[in-house]
């Protein structure tokens, strides 16, 4: 684990040294690069906003708690405990919100139980769907539906696969 | 999308409605306050990230990289965009190793290149690859086992590992299986 953290800081170091040997303005280039921020983040506001607003009524209007409360049974028996169906079901809308949820999980069941690791990995195998299509969508006029549904469907069958997983790994 | 944000909000309202009318505001409140919270780290993650890969572009190791990555990588999006190609496989390899906030402006630029180009199929190809995850050490996992007293917290990197792998796998099968035939 230790030499995970190596990574960014000699990624920059050999990147800046190449760009030195190679005569680039540093400071003008950095720059250049930077004035890009400001503009990108702002044409992505506007989805970010819209679909953080709807995670947030999904959330608090309880919806995603009887959507949670109907789906457990089924989830069941395709041996996701139900325990964490809740986050299964958090995780394609909130980032932040499921990492909370998880970190419930461990405390309250223990970190070395089943449904701990099958949370972990529920949690590591998928990913906020619906940020990224804010997100890498954003500004395009056409929405995407299609590769919306596969994420959504490829996501939801490897949660399967690793509570599966974890029964005998 | 129009009619998930459209059916998603309907039932949300009539349920604040009915249960707590004076939740309902306060919940798109805080919504909006998580985006301008979100933007700002976004804006400071992309300072960072924007400003390296334009230094790696001015050294010309972009284009070399894009050079060898090209012919595997136009295959994969169906793109002859050498641009394009190139900020995909730079997006990818952000994720890989998991580099925080890294592969966001990178695969922004590249969905917008493929698209502004009438290839949707790339843009789909990248939108599945980023939405089924790809990174190979899941540290945020195993931070908070170790935070809650795990004895083994990357005892589930196997598991984890396997099962995105899957995803991500199923994923592009399904986009390369459902893409638009002209």
């Amino acid at each position: 684990m230790k030499y995970v953290a190596l990574i960014i800081p000699v990624l920059f170091l050999a990147l800046f040294a190449y760009a030195l040997f190679k005569k680039v303005k540093l400071y003008d280039c950095f720059t250049a690069g930077i004035k890009e921020a400001a503009p990108l983040v702002l044409s992505l506001f506007p989805y970010l906003a819209a679909i953080l607003i709807l995670s947030e009524l999904f959330e608090q209007s309880g919806l995603s708690g009887y959507l949670t409360a109907f789906l457990s049974p089924a989830f069941r028996v395709l041996g996701i405990p139900p325990e964490i169906s809740k986050l299964v079901l958090l995780k394609p809308f909130s980032g932040s919100g499921s990492t909370a949820l998880l970190s419930e999980i461990l405390a309250e069941y223990g970190a070395d139980s089943y449904i701990a690791r099958c949370a972990c990995v529920a949690y590591g195998s998928s990913e906020t769907v619906f940020y990224i299509l804010a997100v890498y969508f954003a500004g395009i006029g056409k929405r995407r539906i299609r590769p919306v549904v596969i994420s959504l469907f490829a996501g939801f069958a490897s949660v399967i696969l690793g509570c599966f997983l974890c029964r005998f790994l | 999308m129009n009619a998930i944000f459209a059916v998603v909000f309907f039932v949300s309202a009539v349920l604040f409605l009915f249960t707590n009318p004076n939740g309902f505001l306060s919940a798109m409140l805080s919504g909006g306050e998580k985006a301008a919270t979100l933007s700002l780290s976004l804006l400071a993650v992309y300072c960072v990230w924007l400003g390296f890969f334009k230094v790696m572009e001015q050294s010309g190791l972009s284009g070399k990289l894009a050079g060898c990555v090209y012919p595997l990588a136009k295959r994969v999006f169906r793109s002859d965009d050498k641009e394009g190609v190139y900020l995909a496989s730079c997006n990818l390899s952000a994720n890989i190793l998991g580099l925080p906030g890294a592969p966001t402006p990178l695969g922004v630029k590249a969905v917008k290149r493929f698209t502004d180009a009438g290839n949707h199929y790339g843009a789909d190809m990248l939108f599945v690859l980023n939405a089924t995850s790809l990174q190979l050490l899941p540290t945020t996992v195993i931070a908070l086992r170790l935070a809650a007293g795990s004895t083994a917290a990357a005892d589930i990197f196997l598991p984890t590992l396997i099962s995105t792998l899957f995803s991500t796998l199923l994923g592009a099968i399904l986009v390369y299986l459902t893409r638009s035939r002209k």
